[in-house]
């Protein structure tokens, strides 16, 4: 069941520069993947909206999302994405500067699969960015659903 | 005694008893009237003790109405303070909700630029690395430096400000155990220092754990930071009953500081040596200071410039806020 965007990575920034960081990272690291990058929450809830009713194997393979998010932030797309039966089995990942115990502690009580401190440092940043991606393209076997399943 | 004789007599008999029951009901009158008149001079008496009474009771009325408003005035006035006391608690809760929402957008948002500053340079030395001189390498590295300098200041600021929010869990703590663990800690980190750590006895102090685990990374690191020129660095730890009734310490043999700037020690970005010398984001003994105060304790140091310094705090044990 190869799908179309096996390798596809959603990245949900809006700053342009922790954006092109990360891009950047990504081509360094050398990884096949297609990078989809949206700026703000309600965009990327257009997005998978779009993708989930057209066809399921159309959805990225994994989330990378702000918490800071003009619009919809971060936590509020998390909630949508995981309250949705088509959508919770994607992978998300929170990569943010908030160190807040609150927003840590939320963010795993909605369901988020990974929540990662952007590091100031670029060879961390970098290397964070790479091992993530490897992580969750790579590594990690994510659950499905089917037509069936439901 | 002819029988009108014995009538007369007989009647005289009977006129003198008759007299003589007069006499005695007269008496009996006069007593009455005597009586009365002493019980009108008592009445009377008791009349003006009564008047004297209701005089005194209306004094008393008086007086107590007087009582009465001043307490309601004084109530009034204290209604009236605390009230303001409401009004300067509510005006300080909202500053300090203020000041903390300001200190973590900052500390957010200033992260950001340091990465972009970060990133890019490190751009730069890998994609034009080519077109670049030893000097223009070396002012990259210093970019660097100073980024990830910048990162630790902001990373201080975030803790100095989460620290004011952050709920205690009380519970006792072993200090000793806890500088013993977190000393172990920092020699890992520098391999090739030597210091001897001498751990005096000390008792279980009542608090947050977490919380005074940071108090006992920052005493010692510092200790060990600035014994680096020591030869036999030393630091001892322990309590001192007699100080303040009863005070934790860490002694060093290190730089030490000149006692005539004791009181910018705990202050936030404070130094008082080049950061050059000895690094550090300046936040470490506030943090310190802070945590110390919750605790309901005081901190201070003792120092001899060139030959050490001791670091003491006292706390009364943990308020459950």
């Amino acid at each position: 069941m190869m799908a179309a965007n096996e390798n596809e990575v959603l990245l949900v920034e809006d700053d342009p520069n922790d954006a092109e960081l990360i891009v950047r990272a990504f081509k360094k690291g050398k990884l096949t993947m297609s990078l989809v990058h949206l700026r703000d929450g309600a965009e990327a809830m257009d997005y998978v909206n779009i993708r989930r009713a057209r066809e399921r194997a159309s959805l990225p393979k994994v989330i990378m999302l702000d918490l800071k998010l003009p619009k919809l932030n971060g936590l509020e797309v998390l909630r949508k994405l995981k309250s949705d039966v088509l959508t919770r089995d994607i992978p998300v990942v929170i990569l943010t500067s908030s160190q807040e115990e609150s927003d840590i502690a939320q963010a795993y009580s909605l369901g988020v699969n990974s929540y990662i401190l952007k590091p100031i440092e670029s060879d961390e940043f970098s290397k964070t960015v790479v091992d993530m991606g490897s992580y969750w393209l790579r590594l990690n076997r994510t659950r499905r659903r089917h037509e069936g399943d439901l | 005694m002819t029988s009108r004789e014995a009538l007369a007599a007989y009647e005289m008999i009977q006129l003198q008893e008759r007299l003589d029951l007069l006499r005695r009901e007269h008496l009996g009158a006069l007593r009455a009237l005597e009586r009365i008149r002493l019980e009108r001079g008592e009445l009377r008496q008791v009349n003006m003790a009564t008047m004297n009474i209701l005089e005194d009771l209306e004094e008393e009325k008086r007086r107590s109405l007087d009582a009465q408003s001043a307490l309601l005035n004084m109530l009034e006035d204290i209604e009236e303070e605390r009230r303001e006391g409401e009004r300067t608690k509510a005006v300080l809760e909202a500053v300090n909700r203020e000041l903390e929402a300001f200190s973590y957008t900052v500390s957010h948002d200033l992260r950001a630029p340091l990465r972009a500053i970060s990133g890019f340079s490190r751009a730069i030395a890998e994609d034009c690395a080519d077109s670049l001189n030893d000097e223009g390498k070396r002012y990259l590295e210093l970019i660097q430096e100073n980024v990830n300098r910048m990162g630790a200041l902001i990373d201080g600021l975030l803790a100095f400000s989460r620290l004011g929010r952050q709920r205690m869990n009380t519970s006792d703590v072993d200090m000793g155990a806890m500088f013993d663990e977190v000393f172990q800690e920092i020699m890992a980190q520098e391999p090739e220092r030597d210091v001897k750590l001498i751990r005096n006895p000390m008792p279980l102090l009542n608090g947050d754990a977490v919380m005074l685990r940071q108090v006992a990374v920052n005493l010692l690191s510092n200790a060990v930071k600035f014994t680096r020129g020591r030869e036999r660095a030393v630091i001892e730890v322990g309590y001192a009953a007699d100080v303040e009734g009863g005070a934790y310490y860490v002694r060093d043999n290190g730089a030490g500081f000149d006692m005539k700037y004791a009181d910018k020690l705990f202050g936030v970005f404070e130094r008082l040596h080049p950061s050059e010398d000895y690094e550090g984001s300046g936040v470490g003994l506030a943090l310190v200071e802070r945590i110390v105060v919750r605790h309901g304790g005081r901190v201070w140091a003792t120092s001899v410039p060139g030959e050490g310094s001791t670091f003491f705090f006292t706390a009364l044990g943990g308020r459950s806020t």
